[in-house]
């Protein structure tokens, strides 16, 4: 899969597709139910849209200009309308978003969406976690996490799953609770640091399963390289 | 490369992304037919008929509402004749009569005759619907692109390849 292949480091696009494309296999794997609402509307408007002016290119091109004249004019503004539509809803519904579900467990949904500036080798994930189960009002929450895709690059542009996952699994609680492994790895690290951002219940809970987990996860030797590195500092 | 196409819906989205390129410029171009009122509102001057003001490859702007004033004797016009597919960009000389039944004969600025052997056999002037638009504007050379590429069918195709390829194999 993505590891197998190689990228070119210097180009943006491809660290972000192939990022996108490793975060919702991850994210499948966890078995989060995908949900495909805003591609499925993107490609409805967007396919209405191109059979519209097929339709009208056939009509044109069978029955002449000055006979379907009013009928062109018609699926001209149609067309427009759709498009219109189909703009406003990439950039204004979309927004990046690159992966939309439900946790395995049916409590929260999250909408995670990405994003990179110009000229800059970080990605910026954005998570719009919903918690389901919680009565009175929906509560929402908005994560962020900005990362350098070096974090899981290598130099000849193969993708490395483990510190991908881990970054997200860490950063969004309601990952890290289906996928306690790849925050436990993380605990031992900014125990070691002494960094400590932003901690949520979630994440505490999290964390403390983590403890438990997380020898098991070091003996298992499921990251030799990181774990070396750890005994050393 | 091909791993790009991944799941059916990203392939389906990048398929639509090419389709919706030509869809659009299409939809641009019938959005102008509509507004001028003209089933080829802009048209490629093919010969020297009507040299000085345009040559070959000049692009040509045309407007076909008479909102204002009846299209008149001095006007250059693009027009059609009935049973021959090559729009002929010439001036009005003569118009008897007015409204669409108007009789109107053209002749090429450069041509020492006339149109009337130009027209189809038995036609001895146009009509108002003949006329496709009248000049309102225009590029020089830049229509040397299409004479290239209506002259060598090849490139046509060859360009909408490359540029169909780009598309899909390239995301953003």
């Amino acid at each position: 899969m993505a590891s197998q292949e190689k990228i070119t480091v210097y180009n943006l696009a491809d660290l972000k597709n192939t990022s996108d494309d490793a975060l919702t296999n991850y994210l499948t794997s966890l078995k989060f139910t995908q949900s495909h609402r805003l591609t499925d509307v993107r490609l409805a408007l967007g396919y209405s849209a191109f059979l519209l002016s097929a339709a009208c290119f056939l009509w044109d091109y069978k029955l002449g200009f000055e006979s379907t004249k009013y009928l062109t004019a018609a699926a001209v503004a149609v067309y427009t309308i759709l498009n219109s539509a189909l703009t406003f809803w990439i950039f204004y519904v979309e927004k990046g978003t690159v992966y939309e579900g439900t946790s395995p467990s049916k409590s929260t949904k999250i909408k995670v969406s990405t994003k990179t500036n110009k000229n800059e080798p970080v990605y910026h994930v954005t998570v719009e976690v919903e918690d389901l189960k919680s009565k009175g009002g929906k509560k929402r929450d908005v994560l962020t996490i900005s990362r350098p895709f070096a974090d899981w690059f290598d130099a000849a542009g193969r993708f490395v799953a483990q510190p991908f996952q881990t970054a997200l699994a860490t950063g969004v609680p309601a990952i890290g609770e289906v996928d306690v492994k790849r925050v436990a790895a993380v605990t031992k690290k900014e125990e070691v640091g002494g960094a400590a951002a932003g901690y949520t219940p979630e994440l505490l809970e999290a964390l403390a399963n983590a403890g438990a987990v997380g020898g098991e996860g070091d003996a298992s030797g499921i990251d030799a390289k990181k774990g070396g590195k750890r005994r050393k500092a | 490369m091909l791993s790009s196409l991944g799941s059916p819906r990203q392939a389906a989205a990048q398929l639509m992304n090419f389709g919706l390129i030509l869809s659009t410029a299409f939809m641009m171009w019938k959005g102008l037919s509509v507004i001028t009122d003209s089933p080829s509102p802009i048209v490629v001057v093919l010969s020297g008929s009507m040299e000085p003001a345009f040559q070959r490859g000049d692009l040509l702007l045309l407007w076909n509402r008479n909102v204002i004033e009846e299209t008149s004797v001095g006007e250059i016009v693009v027009y059609n004749v009935q049973g021959k597919d090559i729009p002929i960009v010439h001036r009005i000389i003569r118009k008897f009569g007015t409204g669409p039944e108007a009789k109107l004969l053209t002749k090429g600025d450069n041509n020492p005759a006339d149109d009337t052997e130009l027209y189809a056999a038995g036609q001895d002037y146009l009509n108002r619907k003949d006329i496709i638009g009248s000049v309102v504007g225009y590029i020089p050379f830049v229509g040397y692109v299409t004479i290239m590429l209506s002259e060598h069918p090849w490139m046509k195709t060859a360009m909408l390849g490359i540029m169909g390829l780009v598309v899909v194999l390239q995301r953003e």
